[in-house]
């Protein structure tokens, strides 16, 4: 077949001494950019852009380290989030519902080697949908208009619901939240600032990154000061590792969960705009409906680990379909990724394929690389991850806040915006307390822009007429499953609820 | 009763946005949908979901006592003053002194606290100035 | 706020620091020691390459030793990055923001909040891109008075998408247009704001919208594989090269030209050693063999302005953009 000689082709660029060192490099960096709480994906690839000029490095090389690098942190992001519950990068939220339970029941290890094992099978599935979908794929991203992609963003909050949290109206706050804290800004359509009261910090925005660290990691900074009621407690718990790897019956139970997230991560981020955060979401979120009978979902169960990771590594897999074939960035680190081919004189876009072969299949090759140099390099070293665990908080968690404040003060060099992470951490601790998810507040000021100027370029479009954010069938239909989505766990709300209470009492008992 | 006190705050907070939304200015030309919908359309479940949270609340949450309080507040304080001095002092040094503090105030001893802090700053200061290659707020004395 | 008595200490302070070194440093020819170039817009979109490429081809010939980092600050049309230049980062030298007849146009509209175009320094120009309206590649329109004629028979059955916001310049590109063919109520015309020209482009392959507005570098590769059309460039005469094909709007009888200019401006508090410096380092990349690469594979069009020329140019494109906006009925 035509494809596995281009492959092969791809492979013969790639696999030089100098390109597999390259690769080495670019996943352990991104593997700890991923971890480091601030720095993710996006910034983590733009860090690393100077270091492939200065290298001198041509158009292929540079791809090979820099997707290294975005593959690494895709992986690196749910270290954090399954040790300290402070997710690494975005796409990471998700990982810190199942995996710090895990972690704190005694079963880091296995959740880091099952984690790491799920992202090795997002991202080897989504490279074979990048080689043989790619041009189907395009088709199907572009039935998506603004009236589909607002449906497809109202679906994603329809089911946050049952997602995060068992009181549906602490949900719905913690979206308008977000939601609200997006619209805060100068906007788009119109370049009107809007609520910005005057200050010129907030013209461009409030940056999400700087939401969920301080949403995460300052706001848990707080609750071990809160918790803190003497030098002896503040050593911390007896922490218990557990096994390394997970057995056979679980990742056995996990195989179906890890190719339906795939599948569903993938087709995530192929479409533009909506990219890896949302694929990991929709992955743990379909997965809670399908498979969470017995109601563990959210208290350490694997399956809760093993969704979102595949999740959102098929979408970094997925989100490079637009960006190779139409040139149009499918989420922020595919945006810097474009960049980098323009200013190496290629143009991505419908020709890319057949104008540079060389540099799309050399990038193809390189990311199965660096996606079994990822798995060998995460399985060993989750012995050495869960030693962090061994730290005790009152030296791991003002690491944590000074790494958090670093991260934040190094990309963009505001105060103001530290100002503003204390805010959201101290914001982060009182909803913690009143039981509020944080989820939904991190997805709403992820997605809100994006929602809004879909919604408003489709009834400009249609000149005015609500009507047609339901006029094709790929519309009405995500609208009917984000209202069956929305209504169903509110009458199945109350059972799960008192079930979860019951199950609350029994392990507060054991736990505290 | 808490969830009542969160309730009605939000819903002051969902009556804030509605008001401060009106008072977007508009300009010369606009969209079908305009500046104002959207957020208003937030405002709107913000206040009916603070009208349910307040009529509904869960089981009252375990809020610490007062000296805990003031413990967060202490750090939160501390937390600003590292923001506004961190550009002025420089990173090494203001990051050992918010270190040490955070350590301090988790149950270390003061001397472990100030080795700590420092050792933490330079951490930092090797893995992201020197490796990464970010640039941090230079102090008076270049570090 | 209680800490803005603070944070202007904080900024009197860095102002200290920041002025030793400098004078130090006056001694011999200007070389940024962090070069930054801030693209107003997400990446992928007309500055955003202006600043990719001019950062590139300076380190490649030498003309400055370490990488242009590049920085995207998008929003208000350019307006965030231009409140960001005046406001907080007032003398810097090391700082160079990619700018364009858009940002002209909102400068000329008074769309940038109390901002002016003589609160920064206008460094020169490299190279202007000219406007084009294109249609999908299977749409029926083939010229663009059959575009003109749908949008005058009924305004609202013709969706036009553009990079820039509402008023921005791809806006006004298409008004320019309408005004020039006779149609009255310009305002009708039906534009759509998309982050920047490539989710346009895709736009109108989804068939979401019936016609694009943008500059022909961000059409190139759309127009290389046959997806797109492009039904007129607003260029006075037929481009150079590949572009030969392309029909111009003045052939087809609607007298609109709309050069989209590429360059630059730095903060106003920037030294006169590091404006020229500036100055000289663009004026030599300008004049290189292989810039003129660059412009030709790329569409942009001579044009060759420096220091205070350019300086004029930009007052006089804003004094004109406000005489169109006027005229159109924008700006009162």
């Amino acid at each position: 077949m035509e494809i596995f000689s281009s492959l092969g082709d791809g492979f013969v660029i790639a696999l030089t001494w100098q390109n597999l060192v390259l690769a080495i490099l670019g996943c352990f960096l991104g593997t700890i950019m991923g971890a480091l709480p601030g720095l993710g994906p996006s910034n983590g690839v733009a860090i690393l852009i100077p270091l492939a000029f200065t290298l001198g490095l041509g158009p292929t090389p540079s791809m090979i380290l820099l997707t290294s690098v975005y593959y690494g942190a895709m992986y690196g992001g749910r270290i954090s989030s399954i040790l300290l519950n402070i997710p690494g990068d975005e796409p990471a939220m998700m990982t810190c519902l199942d995996g710090y339970p895990m972690a704190q029941q005694g079963r880091a290890g296995e959740a880091l080697s099952l984690s790491g094992v799920a992202s090795f099978v997002g991202a080897f599935f989504a490279t074979w949908g990048l080689i043989f979908l790619a041009p189907q794929l395009v088709k199907f991203a572009l039935l998506f208009g603004p009236a589909e992609y607002f449906a497809l963003f109202a679906l994603a909050f329809a089911t946050l619901g049952g997602v995060s949290s068992t009181n549906q109206a602490k949900s719905a706050f913690a979206a308008m939240l977000g939601l609200g804290l997006a619209v805060v800004g100068v906007d788009t359509q119109t370049g009107v600032p809007r609520l910005t009261f005057g200050e010129v910090h907030l013209y461009d925005g409030l940056d999400f990154l700087v939401a969920i660290v301080g949403l995460f990691a300052l706001s848990e900074v707080f609750i071990f000061l809160e918790h803190r009621h003497g030098a002896a407690d503040a050593e911390g718990k007896k922490i218990v590792i557990g096994r390394l790897t997970p057995s056979f019956s679980v990742l056995k139970a996990c195989t179906p969960t890890m190719l339906r997230s795939s599948l569903l991560g993938f087709v995530a981020g192929v479409l533009p705009g909506a990219g890896a955060s949302l694929g990991s979401f929709i992955s743990y979120s379909m997965e809670k409906r399908l498979v969470d009978r017995k109601g563990t979902f959210g208290k350490g169960d694997p399956r809760g680990v093993a969704a979102p990771e595949a999740g959102n590594n098929a979408a970094a897999g997925g989100a490079l379909v637009p960006m190779l074939a139409l040139g149009v960035p499918g989420s922020g680190t595919t945006a810097v990724l474009l960049a980098v081919l323009l200013s190496l004189n290629i143009t991505p876009g419908p020709l890319l394929f057949q104008n540079n072969p060389d540099v799309v299949w050399g990038l193809i090759a390189a990311l199965f690389i660096a996606n079994f140099i990822l798995l060998a390099m995460n399985i060993p070293m989750v012995g050495l991850f869960t030693r962090v665990l061994m730290v005790p908080p009152r030296i791991l968690m003002p690491v944590v806040a000074m790494v958090s404040f670093v991260g934040i003060y190094g990309i963009s060099g505001s105060s103001f915006d530290l100002l503003v992470m204390i805010a959201f951490g101290v914001m982060g601790w009182v909803l913690r307390k009143l039981d509020v998810p944080l989820v939904p507040v991190i997805l709403g000021t992820l997605l809100g822009n994006t929602m809004e100027n879909n919604l408003r370029r489709a009834v400009t479009i249609s000149n005015g007429d609500y009507g047609t954010l339901i006029d094709s069938p790929l519309s009405i239909g995500l609208w009917t499953v984000a209202i069956v989505g929305f209504v169903l766990p509110i009458f199945v709300g109350r059972v799960v609820k008192a079930r979860m209470h019951a199950r609350r009492d029994t392990e507060g008992s054991l736990s505290d | 009763m808490s969830d009542r006190i969160f309730g009605a705050v939000g819903l002051l907070l969902a009556l804030f946005y509605a008001w401060a939304t009106l008072q977007i200015e508009e300009s010369f030309m606009s969209d079908a949908v305009g500046p104002k919908t959207f957020p208003l359309g937030i405002a709107a479940i913000l206040g009916l979901s603070s009208i349910v949270i307040f009529l509904k609340p869960d089981d009252e949450p375990q809020w610490p006592p007062l000296a805990r309080l003031a413990e967060i507040a202490a750090a939160v304080v501390v937390m600003i003053l590292y923001a506004e001095f961190l550009p002025i002092a420089g990173f090494v040094i203001a990051t050992a002194f918010a270190a040490a503090y955070l350590t301090w105030r988790l149950g270390s001893s003061p001397l472990q606290s100030v080795i700590i802090g420092v050792g933490t700053s330079l951490g930092i200061y090797v893995i992201f100035h020197l490796v990464l290659g970010l640039s941090l707020a230079r102090g008076p004395l270049g570090f | 706020m209680a800490f803005n008595f603070i944070r202007t200490a904080v900024a009197l302070a860095g102002l200290g620091l920041a002025a030793t070194p400098a004078l130090a440093e006056s001694h011999g020819g200007f070389m940024p020691q962090n070069p930054e170039c801030i693209a107003p817009a997400n990446p992928g979109g007309g500055w955003d390459f202006t600043c990719r490429q001019v950062g590139k081809s300076l380190q490649d010939q030498g003309l400055i030793d370490s990488t242009m980092q590049v920085v995207n600050l998008a929003g208000g049309g350019g307006g965030v990055a231009f409140a960001e230049v005046v406001n907080k980062r007032g003398d810097e030298n090391d700082l160079i923001v990619a700018a364009s007849s858009a940002t002209a146009t909102r400068l000329a509209q008074g769309a940038f909040p109390g901002n002016s175009m003589d609160q920064v320094r206008w460094l020169a120009s490299i190279g202007a891109d000219y406007g084009v309206i294109a249609v999908a590649a299977d749409s029926e329109v083939q010229t663009l008075p059959e575009l003109l004629d749908q949008i005058k028979a009924d305004p609202t059955s013709v969706s036009v998408a553009g990079g820039s916001a509402v008023g921005g310049w791809d806006h006004l590109k298409v008004l320019i247009a309408a005004d020039a063919y006779g149609i009255d109520d310009v305002r009708s015309v039906k534009y759509i704001a998309f982050d920047g020209g490539g989710e346009a482009v895709t736009q109108l392959l989804a068939g979401s919208v019936q016609a694009f507005t943008g500059d022909i570098s961000e059409a190139k590769g759309f127009v290389d594989s046959g997806d797109i059309r492009v039904i007129a460039v607003l260029a006075p005469e037929r481009l150079p090269g590949d572009f030969a094909d392309l029909p111009t709007a003045r052939e087809q009888g609607v007298d609109a030209v709309g050069a989209n200019w590429r360059g630059f401006y730095g903060p106003a508090g920037m030294s006169d050693e590091a404006y020229n410096g500036w100055v000289e380092k663009i004026a030599t990349l300008y004049a290189s063999d292989e810039w003129k690469e660059i412009m030709a594979n790329n569409g942009l069009a001579p044009l060759d302005l420096q220091g205070a020329e350019f300086e004029a140019f930009v007052a006089n494109s804003v004094k004109q953009i406000q005489d169109i906006s006027r005229e159109i009925g924008i700006i009162k």
